[in-house]
């Protein structure tokens, strides 16, 4: 551990960061606030307290319809990157592949590829496929942009645990398969874990994919508020939006729970 | 001779850890990658190139691409002054974005590797959680602050203590734009900034500061410096996820701060023109990817010259 902050510097660094930590707390606290206000338009200051919104929201059939395809979405999206992103992180950390460090960047380079472009790339590609699934065509695009999530977080963990625990296990005549479940796999399953929900998230929310690729009945969590947002006849917007933050935070509370945040992010 | 069996024995455990023989190493590593490998290369790589492809292609009436190979677009996107401004709009946006990340993450990152681990913690918890919130819903949090009127919550403030008598104009502007966009992407510059700052020696500023070093010389001399890597990383991240954005743009910039991401969607979904989409999807790409060629260059470059 770095020294403590001490003297001026803590005068300088602990306000500045308390302020950039209200900046980043605004304008999800904004949204809950006026979320239970009693005004039909997001007007301040909020007026009265009601939950009404949030009974709406229960009730509206299209969100239902898009809550339910978006955790399908991102529920299939993930198991397909741990599909993809398992073995390649093994690859990656166990084994002698030839060109390791550039097969790492291709592994890695949706992370810094426009997501946007990605998502005209796969339009014009299942177009000329004739691939009018909605479903399959976001699959596609969703598995790919948080496979390299897994990957990260999957290397970072391997690289974490303890090898020369494998090697004994080796020498002691134990199979690759079984050194994998006895002992790889206790060691990296809470940052493997916590990395798989971050992927899961990075799919619910994912909006620069989505617009390309969804079509009127398939229409994606973030799709369908962004849509609200821009109609003035949807009240409703700040509990729909209060609904998707209270459920990031029970997913971030897991991760941190699992593995801590930074290890679950492998940044 | 037992030297020479021992060495082998330890290049055998270390170069094959899950299989004995070095060549079935090999083998399965690239029997590991190769299914990523080949997802990659059909839905990322080839339809990448064949969507930069489309920006050199001519397209006809029915809206088939074809011959002839044209440079054209390419001009027309440079000669048009309404797309190029949108070019030096994105530009701007994202250099502002990343250099207002770098100020602001800074003594978050400072905090996050040097104080309390309880306040870490929240610390870090404040800076990530937002990270798993959607950019749509985050955008509209600042539309309800920024909104332009008496209803929007900062006029309103300001407005109800005094300070301003008519409301500002904030929202559908530059301005909102790179806000969003700072809130969107900071921890993408404080969280390489706090590994980096992580990994500094302690014993280097405890000597300094033995030595009799003033707390803000040690920074300035010793922190700071070692700190490049992390901060050109996270510079890097957020010029060109800024640069790549679409939702923050559309949500808060309006049509009075398009960037190249809406001019895609509109010349794309509005007037259905694939080679000019595919134009300017290829002048972002071009972008992002020399702006990470060259930090990686520099990185590179900096890492050998320390070696």
């Amino acid at each position: 551990m770095s020294a403590r902050l001490t003297g001026g510097m803590a005068w300088l660094f602990y306000p500045l960061t308390a302020a950039t930590m209200l900046f980043v707390l605004a304008p999800l606290a904004v949204i809950v606030a006026m979320s239970v206000s009693a005004n039909a338009f997001a007007a301040f200051p909020p007026r009265g307290f009601t939950l009404a919104w949030y009974g709406r929201v229960l009730a509206d059939p299209d969100f239902l319809s898009s809550l339910s395809f978006s955790a399908m979405l991102a529920a299939a999206a993930t198991a397909g990157a741990l599909l993809f992103g398992l073995p390649a992180a093994f690859a990656l950390t166990r084994c002698a592949v030839p060109g390791r460090e550039a097969l790492r960047v291709i592994l890695l380079s949706p992370l810094i590829f426009p997501v946007l472009v990605v998502g005209v790339a796969l339009l014009r590609l299942f177009s000329d496929w004739n691939s009018n699934s909605a479903p399959f065509n976001l699959l596609i695009g969703h598995i790919l942009v948080t496979t390299p999530y897994v990957v990260r977080t999957v290397t970072a963990s391997l690289l974490l645990a303890d090898l020369s625990l494998e090697e004994a296990a080796r020498t002691l005549g134990a199979g690759w398969f079984r050194v994998f479940r006895r002992v790889t796999l206790p060691q990296i399953a809470p940052g493997v874990a916590a990395g798989t929900l971050f992927a899961f998230m990075v799919s619910f929310d994912n909006y620069p994919i989505s617009m390309w690729l969804a079509d009127a009945q398939y229409v994606p969590m973030p799709m369908l508020i962004y849509r609200q947002v821009a109609s003035i006849f949807t009240p409703a917007v700040p509990a729909t939006s209060t609904l998707m933050i209270l459920f990031a935070f029970v997913v971030v509370v897991l991760m941190e729970r699992l593995a801590g945040l930074r290890r679950a992010m492998a940044m | 001779m037992t030297a020479t069996i021992a060495q082998s024995q330890v290049f055998r455990v270390s170069a094959a850890r899950w299989v004995r023989k070095p060549s079935s190493a090999v083998l399965m590593g690239v029997g590991l990658a190769l299914p990523a490998l080949c997802f990659l290369a059909l839905f990322l790589m080839i339809p990448a190139v064949r969507l930069i492809a489309a920006g050199f292609l001519t397209q006809d009436s029915r809206g088939a691409l074809g011959g002839p190979v044209t440079l054209s677009h390419f001009t027309h996107f440079f000669a048009t002054a309404l797309y190029s401004h949108v070019l030096v709009v994105t530009l701007r946006i994202s250099l502002w974005t990343a250099a207002l990340a770098a100020v602001l993450g800074y003594p978050v990152a400072m905090v996050m590797t040097r104080s309390h681990p309880a306040i870490t913690r929240i610390v870090t918890f404040i800076t990530i959680a937002p990270l798993i919130v959607s950019v749509v819903v985050r955008s509209y949090g600042w539309q309800l602050i920024l909104g332009n009127g008496p209803a929007g919550l900062l006029n309103y403030v300001l407005l109800s203590t005094g300070v301003i008598q008519t409301p500002l104009r904030l929202l559908y502007s530059e301005t909102a734009v790179v806000i969003g966009s700072l809130h969107v992407f900071l921890p993408m510059m404080v969280l390489p900034l706090a590994s980096a700052l992580g990994r500094i020696e302690p014993h280097l500023e405890e000597a300094a500061r033995t030595l009799g070093m003033p707390a803000w010389r040690v920074f300035h001399r010793i922190t700071l410096p070692l700190s490049l890597p992390g901060l050109a990383v996270g510079f890097t991240l957020v010029f060109s996820l800024t640069a790549g954005s679409f939702v923050t743009p559309a949500m808060l910039g309006g049509t009075n701060a398009q960037m190249l991401g809406n001019l895609i969607d509109q010349q794309i979904t509005a007037v259905y023109d694939w080679p000019f989409g595919a134009t300017i999807a290829t002048v972002l790409v071009a972008i992002v990817v020399s702006v990470n060629l060259f930090s990686m260059r520099v990185l590179d470059g900096k890492r050998r010259a320390s070696a």
